[in-house]
């Protein structure tokens, strides 16, 4: 069952899609704020400081919107009966955090190995950023799965509401510089404190203060919960449509 | 052998509810191939999608004892991304038999020639039905789901594929839906009516015919 699910994940436009991505969002950042600013917030280079921002994000973003998707963009598959909906969840999870990994490799290490000064690197806050991302888009992803088949009207409303998710989550900027109130209500993005946590571990100097761990697995707990139960709920309907 | 024990289904679409079968116990013995009859909407791929486990029972449970096909249809099921020959592989994991064989019992008995490892989505419907068709006769199951599919392509690739079938039905049974009564006599000795939730089983396929078409007379 297991070995099948690499195959379905198969994205058209091949791997280099998942690399161009990323690189030309970091490259337009680094771009626009080194014509607005001399140091960026962290360190001395802007690509890495985009890069451990943007990429720490997509841990989540990619995530989401590849689970999103996962039962409805393989509906084919799902009329043989060894093949259930959550197998398709199972593979694009398991697909994307490989991919993700990949492209987080690639990319950072490009960057770091042509920054001036050494990075030190220090995996367990990457590695906690990483499971806490992607077990909230699991999350995400299951409860999405169910609710964008029963109301379609969600559909939109999911889209337009999480498309200024990028400019709160402190890609491009450190919370902790923030106004106190704002700062405040930033925090109650789970995905920012994730960021700050993937930054730490490219950044010794980097305190993060405002971050909660506790905080972070508490929401990824929760939205887990909530889809495995809509999900498991309402499996049947899944195949139906 | 599959056995329905006191099976209920209820589908919902679009706000209407449609009993399907209602407290039925059935058991479609092995050795029998069986010719699926009922009106239009009376739930007949509903009841092959059961007996394939793509759907759940609301109450009731469905013993089965044998390796059943996933329903076949005309267009197959298949991921438009990947090429034919992918799509075979990824049939063959999840059945559990030996990939290659399959991969070339189906190149030769499609005839896709160079469209074999082109997307599934560039394929015209014969294609997809050749191909759909070559991969459930390159696996050896016990029964045989058919929704509606009986010849396909040009008249050779007809010629074959229903001797090829007739073939295969020495060892294996068909659960067969179809409004072609001439096909139903052809390949079923028994036959079921679905009418009104409820099934009835016949031994003979002509009495099941026979019931069906008063069926449809009185409404």
């Amino acid at each position: 069952m297991r070995e099948m699910s690499t195959r379905f994940g198969a994205k058209p436009g091949g791997y280099l899609w998942a690399f161009l991505d990323p690189v030309s969002h970091i490259v337009f950042l680094s771009v626009i704020f080194m014509a607005i600013a001399h140091i960026p917030p962290l360190g001395t280079s802007f690509p890495l400081f985009f890069a451990t921002g943007y990429i720490g994000f997509q841990f989540y973003q990619a995530m989401a919107g590849y689970l999103n998707s996962a039962v409805s963009g393989n509906k084919a598959l799902l009329s043989y009966p060894s093949v259930a909906p959550i197998d398709t969840i199972a593979a694009r999870y398991a697909l994307q955090i490989v991919t993700t990994t990949i492209v987080a490799i690639v990319v950072l290490g490009y960057i770091v190995f042509t920054v001036r000064h050494p990075v030190s690197i220090h995996l367990p806050p990457i590695l906690e950023a990483i499971a806490a991302a992607s077990l909230i888009a699991l999350g995400i992803g299951l409860a999405n799965t169910v609710l964008f088949i029963m109301y379609p009207i969600y559909e939109k409303l999911y889209g337009i509401i999480t498309r200024p998710l990028f400019l709160v989550s402190g890609v491009f900027f450190l919370p902790d510089s923030l106004p106190p109130i704002a700062k405040d209500v930033i925090l109650f993005n789970p995905l920012a404190h994730i960021v700050m946590q993937f930054r730490t571990g490219f950044y010794p100097q980097y305190r993060a203060s405002g971050y909660d761990g506790f905080y972070v697995w508490c929401v990824a707990a929760s939205l887990m919960f909530v889809g495995l139960v809509l999900f498991t709920s309402c499996r049947a309907r899944l195949r139906d449509r | 052998m599959i056995r329905l024990e006191r099976a209920t289904k209820e589908v919902r679409m679009k706000g209407v509810r449609k009993m399907i079968i209602d407290d039925v116990s059935v058991t479609f013995p092995r050795g029998k191939s069986i010719g699926l009859l009922g009106r239009n909407g009376a739930g007949k791929s509903t009841l092959l999608q059961i007996i394939a486990g793509t759907l759940e029972l609301d109450r009731g449970r469905i013993i089965r004892q044998g390796k059943i096909s996933w329903p076949l249809g005309f267009q197959g099921s298949f991921q438009g991304n990947l090429s034919g020959e992918q799509n075979v592989r990824f049939v063959a994991r999840i059945y559990g038999v030996n990939t290659d064989e399959l991969v070339a019992y189906v190149a030769e008995f499609a005839e896709l020639g160079q469209f074999y490892h082109a997307p599934v989505r560039t394929y015209s419907s014969g294609m997809k039905a050749r191909l759909a068709f070559g991969v459930s006769m390159g696996i050896n199951f016990d029964y045989y789901l058919v929704d509606e599919i009986t010849a396909v392509g040009d008249t050779n690739f007809k010629r074959k594929s229903q001797q090829t079938f007739k073939e295969k039905l020495s060892n294996s049974d068909v659960i067969m839906v179809s409004h072609s009564t001439g096909t139903l006599r052809d390949y079923c000795q028994t036959g079921i009516v679905l009418e009104n939730g409820q099934m009835t089983y016949y031994d003979d396929i002509n009495e099941a015919i026979a019931v069906h078409e008063s069926n449809m007379k009185r409404h």
